[in-house]
């Protein structure tokens, strides 16, 4: 489905880099709903290490925006319990890379809660994470290991490329009923404005959007990426597809295949490691379902099976546009 | 260390009634229909667990951990809770269930494997219960954290509900005990955790999971007030518990609380204790069996008359026996359930793969879809 977030005539808009979404959507949706609590390290006063909650904690007390004590575990696993007795919680994750710690509140309640339960209580969560790298923090604040969410049942993964699908998918995430990670694209925080509606609204949770339309070969890209494949496809003498996959879980399977059926070709774009990232399964829904269709093998343009290097090196890990370029003309040159 | 014998673990707790059933302390003020709901708890607990241990062994059931002498512990506490609180179980207080109105068909089916979403179809409950009950935590720890957020998420609305949890001696070693009663502790959450001192991780002695002389103490490091209380004694387990919460209603904020116990039987039926304990250390606990005591004490105080601890029995086993009737007419789950209640919504993958399963079931090759358009 095409979902491009353009504002209707005459709609009031705003200019917004990503982190200023955030923290809109953040205020409109707490006070939309009482229920929407915020709560993480440093969310309070200072306003979260990248501001993105700055001014919430004045407005709403804290109460609702709940500076915690230094545990992601903790965090997540008291905001299990709030979510579970209707507090609609938004837990901030400093960084993805200090997620490890909560893998067990993750993987025993959170996810399963809901079906534990038998569907009797439910955790609406939105657990938000800037993540990925490319801003020269450091390895362990760098990470992209959205495999480990992806690859477990029981909650969803979104992950927004632009400041209005950021205001639409934060809005939805946190309205949603189910627990959501909501990963942030620290690299395209602050890179650019756009005008987004001043309105509230939500974009769908399982459906891919169309960032451009083209004959010969898809891209499939999320987060940061997306600029990318986008600054590719303009230097490529080939008319690329670029599907922005909003959803890493659930995917929208149905638009990944729809469009390389169409093409014949696909480039997969990410940040996180080769080996079983999001691109491996990309490939084999390709494979098993649209093989018929294709004219050159899948190619995966990645980050590579390391840890996330150090800041002299970290550019060289980094996918970019000349790797997606690369990626697009082999593919297009290639012939069965 | 005398103090860290598993065989004799100080006595240096609060105690209403000694091994005998003699008073030693003055006794709570409590109405004698509670008493008799607390007696009545312990001894269909004790009851459930032979009756399900005896469907282990014909195989009806694979695995069940039995809470076969701990009893006091999780009746007294859970029936500190009213109306509204929440509790947030481990695996040994089925007296915590009873003591509330659990039922015994759906716990039975639970063990007897059913998925949720069939014991609710055919084992419908009616209504809701008195206390809110969470499903049963098998990794350890966990619940408490869940137990101090719940808490915590009343405490920020105002609201006057307290939050119970439990774990064992063992689960004081893992991060989310420390890291659920420091939250409990900055936010004054109204949560009160027990812990089922009994001596045993599966294998592993009490001596072994801490250096601390008490596991009471422990809460200090988190500024949670805390007591230590005889588990095998109801009345000593209620009357503190009943303080705890009462603390946390009226915004007092948490407390946590040992009580000593012992697990008289395996840590589960796979276990095989006589491995790693002597089975002499039973005989010292046996004497401290928390239904004689308080049978003895109610007796002696004219609460039960002397042909209702019998009569009651029977009445029990006889309950029981319905109830396990009513879970073995429960049919076998549809395997479809594995797939309902993950997300509120369904997915292309859900569907896809329910169709790969009902092909299979049905003697069908479920792996003939080469569009994505569904099984041909």
């Amino acid at each position: 489905m095409t979902s491009q977030v353009a504002p209707d005539e005459g709609q009031a808009t705003e200019e917004m880099n990503m982190v200023t979404a955030v923290n809109e959507t953040l205020r409109q949706e707490m006070d939309r709903d009482e229920s929407v609590r915020l709560m993480g390290y440093d969310v309070g006063p200072i306003g979260g290490v990248y501001r993105a909650t700055e001014g919430l904690i004045e407005d709403f007390g804290e109460d609702r925006v709940i500076d915690t004590p230094l545990s992601e575990n903790g965090i997540l696993g008291t905001a299990v319990g709030m979510a579970m007795r209707g507090s609609r919680i938004v837990p901030e994750i400093q960084f993805m890379g200090f997620f490890y710690p909560a893998f067990g509140q993750f993987m025993y309640t959170l996810v399963k809660m809901y079906e534990r339960s038998g569907g009797a209580l439910e955790v609406p969560m939105t657990v938000r994470m800037p993540y990925s790298g490319g801003i020269k923090s450091s390895e362990y604040h760098s990470e992209s290991t959205e495999t480990f969410l992806v690859h477990t049942p029981g909650c969803r993964v979104v992950v927004p490329s632009t400041p209005a699908e950021t205001k639409g998918l934060l809005a939805a995430s946190i309205r949603n009923d189910d627990p959501v990670f909501f990963l942030e694209p620290k690299k395209i925080y602050r890179v650019g404005t756009e005008s987004v509606p001043t309105e509230d609204y939500t974009l769908p949770l399982d459906q891919a959007r169309y960032v451009r339309r083209g004959e010969d070969i898809t891209v499939y890209a999320w987060g940061a990426m997306v600029r990318h494949a986008k600054t590719a496809a303009d230097a490529v003498d080939a008319d690329v597809e670029i599907v922005d996959l909003r959803t890493l879980s659930p995917l929208d399977v149905e638009t990944i295949l729809e469009s390389v059926k169409k093409t014949g070709r696909a480039v997969v774009l990410h940040e996180a490691r080769r080996t079983l990232g999001l691109g491996a399964e990309i490939s084999a829904l390709i494979n098993e379902y649209a093989l018929d269709h294709l004219h050159a093998p899948i190619k995966r343009a990645t980050g590579y099976d390391v840890h996330f290097p150090g800041h002299q090196t970290e550019d060289a890990y980094m996918p970019d546009e000349q790797r997606a370029q690369y990626a697009i003309e082999a593919v297009m040159d290639y012939e069965f | 260390m005398e103090q860290w014998s598993e065989q004799r673990p100080s006595e240096e707790f609060y105690r209403v009634l000694d091994p005998d059933g003699e008073v030693v302390s003055e006794p709570p003020d409590v109405e004698e229909e509670t008493l008799r709901r607390l007696y009545r708890t312990m001894v269909e607990s004790r009851l459930f667990d032979e009756k399900t241990l005896s469907m282990q062994r014909r195989g009806e059931v694979s695995i069940i951990a039995r809470s076969t002498g701990e009893e006091a512990v999780s009746t007294g506490s859970a029936a500190a809770l009213a109306e509204g609180d929440w509790c947030f179980p481990s695996y040994r207080q089925t007296p915590a269930g009873l003591y509330w109105g659990a039922r015994k068909d759906r716990g039975v089916a639970a063990l007897m494997g059913a998925e949720p979403e069939t014991i609710e179809e055919h084992l419908p409950l009616e209504g809701e219960p008195p206390v809110n009950f969470t499903p049963i935590y098998v990794p350890l720890a966990v619940n408490v954290t869940n137990a101090v957020g719940s808490a915590m998420t009343d405490r920020f609305r105002g609201d006057d509900v307290v939050s119970m949890s439990y774990i064992g001696d063992g689960s004081t070693s893992q991060g989310d005990f420390h890291e659920a009663l420091n939250f409990a502790g900055v936010f004054e959450a109204p949560a009160v955790t027990i812990c089922q001192n009994n001596q045993w991780a599966i294998s592993v002695p009490a001596h072994r999971q801490t250096a601390t002389e008490t596991f009471a103490e422990k809460a200090a490091a988190h500024g949670v007030p805390h007591e230590r209380v005889d588990g095998n004694d109801v009345l000593a387990v209620y009357e503190r518990s009943r303080a705890a919460v009462e603390q946390a209603r009226q915004g007092g904020g948490p407390s946590f609380i040992e009580a000593v116990t012992y697990r008289m039987v395996e840590h589960n039926t796979a276990d095989e204790e006589s491995i790693y304990r002597d089975a002499d250390e039973r005989e010292y606990w046996e004497e401290k069996d928390p239904i004689d005591r308080f049978e003895t004490y109610l007796l002696d105080q004219g609460v039960l008359e002397p042909n209702e601890p019998d009569d009651l029995r029977e009445e029990l086993r006889d309950e029981i026996q319905a109830a396990v009737n009513r879970a073995r007419e429960v049919p076998v789950s549809d395997p479809e359930t594995m797939f309902e209640n993950h997300l509120h919504d369904s997915t292309w993958k859900r569907e896809h793969q329910r169709a790969e399963l009902r092909a299979e079931r049905r003697g069908e090759n479920p792996f003939t879809d080469f569009t994505g358009e569904g099984l041909q």
